[in-house]
């Protein structure tokens, strides 16, 4: 028996062991991979020897006085964002979670933006925030919110606030998605034993709602901090980091440093940096899911 | 009089919840009809101020521009390529690491759960660098090895995530049944097990496929041959050149969008089940 139970062992490891080498290979080593470079002077061009440099590219990073309004930027993107995203996503939970007719379908519908990909938001948004002919700009032209002929994209402080807004329209799906299964799950007696002792509707969401949400946000923000403070795609198709770096966040400033410079081991640095603020989150996360293994 | 009060109620909230689900639907369809109304407008009725919402008349030379030289259908089979290699070798190693991690004990069992997990954290950014430096060293960023490897550091663990609950549904009865009856482990997993989250496995691979057709970054960088480029990459050269053609790029933006909503239609039930099923995913 005993020698049955090894080799039956063996094989669930031999069921693995596809993915464990693959992740090894492609996940961890270019981690470990990526913190060597952040201490080299590694650059693009394949010619050039790396030379170890010691702690030069962080020195070099925090006194850079850029860094600073770079790294305020990314945390403006993340707390709008996540914020946004979970209140829109929890209102929307709320609203399709109501018995109603053609509810799946409205569901669907408010998942669409789930797999709708970056660059076609980045497309849409830049033609209606288009200055001369966007229909969106035209709109709040009209209201005199926008001087004629001009763009929210040009501008240093709105222009946070429309990737910001997209990138809720794209993200809200998630949470939403996760909010309508946490209701669902919530015992029904609570609400009518509360509604039986006179609570108003307002009374129980407060009361009810949402402590049995709690557990449920709590990994919901963790997760979508690491997704949002470390996304890329939108900000820099809709803005590219402008104007003025005013949308500028860590990761457009990595790909700048690495792929406009060319300097791959400064860029590593601060993706090391964007990565130690994130393994906290990361930590939390994990040990939250295996609680239940 | 009392049960009238509430009907009221109950109608004021229904009619409260309507409304507020019109204005929900309004701003998640705006853009998409926008775009996809834009990219049948002739250019006389593009760019027109003020804006009209609907054109005098629709037109498909956006389109027949967009298709007139191949580089448009090239990007395309680039991208049906790459996401079509991402998602069969999702299914599989998706399918016998979700598996193996279901259905057996062994030592180190919640230490690789743990490693797919944290592998599932790792944001691309991180990885951008050191896959370009690697694949570039390795001289493949002339071909599309070094894109699907960095779409499948995204999507298997997702994959395998996802593919968890299915797994995990099936009863364990059966499985020791047949053991006893002598069938070897890979018979019961390939006769018995598999057939029976095959729409689950089936599901999660479309997912991927969808995951690697909008993926970005990792495109963007680690393919450097013009004619080697996926669609999202390559659409996204349109907005940043001198001279925008916007009825082009609207049409671009339709044709990428539509089949990724449609897979995502059909494969939505599993997808909400296998992310619902249990904790928080991703």
């Amino acid at each position: 028996m005993s020698s049955y139970s090894k080799r039956h062992r063996l094989i669930g490891i031999l069921f693995a062991v596809p993915a464990l080498i693959f992740l090894l290979t492609f996940v961890l080593y270019p981690v470990a991979y990526n913190i060597y470079l952040s201490f080299t002077n590694a650059s693009l061009s394949a010619r050039k020897a790396v030379r170890f440099v010691g702690l030069k590219n962080f020195t070099a990073m925090f006194s850079n006085k850029l860094f600073k309004q770079y790294f305020w930027n990314t945390c403006k993107w993340t707390f709008w964002s996540v914020l946004g995203q979970m209140l829109l996503g929890l209102g929307l939970a709320m609203l399709i979670s109501q018995p109603m007719k053609g509810a799946t379908a409205i569901r669907s519908f408010l998942l669409i933006p789930y797999v709708v990909p970056a660059v076609t938001l980045a497309l849409v948004s830049k033609w209606i925030l288009n200055s001369d002919y966007g229909i969106v700009s035209y709109w709040c032209q009209q209201a005199g919110w926008l001087d004629a002929r001009q763009s929210f994209l040009a501008m240093k402080g709105p222009a946070m606030w429309v990737v910001v807004i997209l990138n809720i329209w794209r993200s809200y799906p998630f949470p939403m998605l996760i909010y309508w299964a946490a209701l669902k799950s919530i015992d029904r007696d609570l609400y009518e034993a509360a509604t039986v002792d006179g609570s108003t509707k307002w009374q129980s969401f407060l009361y009810i709602t949402l402590p049995q949400l709690r557990a449920t946000t709590a990994v919901l923000i963790i997760l979508r901090i690491v997704w949002t403070a470390t996304y890329y795609d939108l900000i820099y198709m809709v803005t590219g980091g402008g104007p003025t770096g005013s949308t500028t966040t860590l990761p457009i400033l990595i790909y700048q440093t690495s792929f406009g410079s060319g300097q791959l081991g400064a860029g590593a640095a601060i993706s090391m940096v964007l990565g130690v603020l994130m393994l906290g989150c990361i930590v939390i996360y994990i040990r939250n899911n295996m609680k239940e293994e | 009089m009392k049960t009238s009060s509430i009907s009221r109620q109950k109608r004021n909230a229904a009619i409260v919840t309507a409304i507020l689900l019109i204005f929900a639907l309004a701003f998640v369809g705006f853009p998409l009809l926008w775009m996809a109304i834009s990219s049948f407008k002739p250019g006389v009725d593009l760019f027109v101020v003020p804006p009209t919402i609907l054109p005098r008349s629709w037109s498909l030379e956006w389109y027949q521009q967009a298709f007139a030289t191949d580089t448009v259908v090239r990007y395309f089979l680039n991208s049906l390529k790459i996401a079509s290699v991402v998602m069969i070798i999702d299914m599989l190693v998706g399918t016998l690491t979700a598996y193996s991690l279901v259905r057996f004990q062994y030592a180190g069992r919640k230490a690789l759960m743990m490693g797919i997990l944290a592998s599932y954290c790792v944001p691309p950014i991180m990885l951008l660098l050191p896959l370009y430096k690697i694949m570039a060293t390795m001289g493949l960023t002339g071909s599309h090895v070094g894109v699907i490897i960095g779409h499948l550091t995204i999507t298997l663990p997702f994959s395998v995530w996802l593919l968890i609950p299915f797994f995990k549904k099936l009863p364990r009865e059966i499985d020791e049944a047949a053991l006893i009856d002598g069938a070897s482990e890979w018979q019961v997993f390939a006769r018995v097990d598999f057939p029976l989250v095959v729409s689950g496995v089936i599901s999660t691979g479309i997912m991927a496929f969808i995951m690697s057709w909008n993926e970005f970054l990792l495109s963007s960088v680690l393919v450097n041959k013009e004619a080697m480029k996926t669609l999202t990459v390559g659409i996204s050269n349109y907005i940043s050149s001198t001279h925008i053609d916007w009825g082009i790029i609207m049409a671009l933006g339709t044709i990428t969008t539509i089949p990724v909503i449609l897979l995502f239609a059909a494969v939505q039930r599993y997808f909400v089940e296998g992310m619902t099923a249990g904790a928080v995913k991703g």
